[in-house]
């Protein structure tokens, strides 16, 4: 007992002298100019000095159906945004103004990605089990895994890993009935969906792809360019981005629609 | 569950709030043929892209059909409308057809009497191997 109350104690203490060099990390960034050479090392710096704050963030949210993996990936975005607003002018210390930041891009995370159906509990543990399969067997087999690769090693049968997948597309499935990203006038997705962009030229589509792309958050406009110009697989970008498949393949699916409700969006303009 | 050389039928509105079921149909014969599950999803995603080009071609009240061909572990998919001149496919180099192209091993289109049609072909070349 005495031995943890040190640890403990010891641990806080370090903790302290961190966060003092991560305060003190962030005032000498803010006081860097803009275009300072050093900035952009001293940012990451910044960030991977507050990483234990958004982890720690990210786990207080675990066990709600969401990989922590996912989530410890939302709270470094919103830890990114923290760090990118701070103002330390404000006298505000970093920590109470990075929490709610983080706190509430993971509140987002979850409006956006929990269920759009009511999924029975049964199948919600199935999605997390056959997600965590598909990333071990794709290290055992070097492939993607198939279905019966899944069954074989969970000892389901084929068609329950069937119903496990499709039951983490209805987590995930995007609602048509989202307000569209840049849509005002009460814009849904479905209303953006396909309508006329085919006699966009090649020159027009590329400009209009640009901005297009822009609107998507940086992790998408990299999956999306891995995936459809780098030729990569989705478990290979899983691989490399550090997140499942099924994430990827998400993400994938959702930046799509976006970019084609901004596409046609674009042209309507035109 | 072996299955070869079987056709299996669907017909929707042609309208996106249907979409999902095209996407499950495939996901489900696609898992059955023991695609990857690399190779399932793309095949959602090329589904989902490709039926989207198609609404962008047709009238609403239209009729969207899929037609998944199997046969010795390929699977092809035609998805069609009837066009109602409302415009023509995306051009060959839109990021559009890059999508479909990326994620299906071959992609045609054709418009023949006034019906607007994509067919993709997907292999599942890596997978387990399969007995012929």
């Amino acid at each position: 007992m005495t031995a943890n109350i040190v640890d403990q104690q010891s641990i806080l203490e370090e903790r302290r002298l961190a966060d003092r060099d991560a305060t003190d990390l962030l005032r000498t960034l803010a006081a860097l100019p803009d275009q300072h050479p050093s900035r952009e090392a001293m940012r990451q710096q910044a960030i991977e000095a507050w990483l234990p704050l958004a982890q720690h963030l990210a786990h207080r949210f675990s066990g709600r159906g969401e990989p922590v993996d996912d989530l410890i990936q939302t709270a470094t975005v919103g830890l990114i945004k923290a760090v990118d607003k701070f103002d330390p002018e404000r006298g505000v210390e970093f920590a109470a103004y990075a929490v709610p930041t983080i706190v509430g891009e993971i509140k987002r995370h979850f409006r956006d990605h929990t269920w759009d159906v009511r999924v029975p509990r049964r199948l919600q543990e199935l999605r997390l089990v056959i997600s965590e399969a598909a990333g071990t067997l794709a290290q055992q087999l070097g492939r993607s895994p198939t279905v019966a690769d899944l069954a074989g090693y969970l000892k389901l049968t084929e068609e329950e890993v069937i119903e496990g997948l499709e039951g983490a597309r209805a987590y995930h499935a995007v609602s048509l009935q989202t307000p569209a990203p840049t849509g005002d006038r009460g814009t849904e997705l479905g209303d953006l969906l396909g309508t006329e962009d085919s006699d966009l030229e090649l020159a027009e589509l590329r400009v209009a792809l640009a901005p297009a792309l822009a609107t998507l958050g940086e992790r998408e406009q990299r999956i999306l360019t891995m995936r459809f110009y780098g030729n990569m697989t989705q478990s290979q970008i899983a691989e490399r981005i550090g997140i499942s498949q099924m994430h990827v393949s998400r993400l994938l699916a959702r930046a799509l629609a976006t970019l084609r409700g901004e596409l046609t969006e674009a042209s309507l303009d035109a | 569950m072996a299955i070869d050389h079987d056709v299996v039928l669907l017909c929707v509105p042609a309208n996106s709030a249907y979409l999902a079921i095209l996407r499950t149909a495939t996901a489900g014969i696609a898992a059955r043929l023991q695609f990857t599950l690399d190779e399932i999803e793309d095949l959602r995603i090329a589904v989902d892209e490709a039926c989207a080009m198609l609404l962008a071609v047709t009238l609403p009240g239209a009729e969207l059909s899929c037609r998944f061909e199997i046969a010795k572990g390929v699977l092809r998919v035609r998805v069609s409308v009837p066009t109602a001149g409302v415009a023509p496919l995306p051009p060959a180099q839109s990021f559009a057809w890059r999508v479909l192209t990326t994620l299906a091993a071959e992609v045609t289109a054709t418009t023949v009497d006034e019906l607007a049609a994509i067919e993709m072909v997907s292999r599942g070349a890596s997978g387990p191997p399969r007995l012929a």
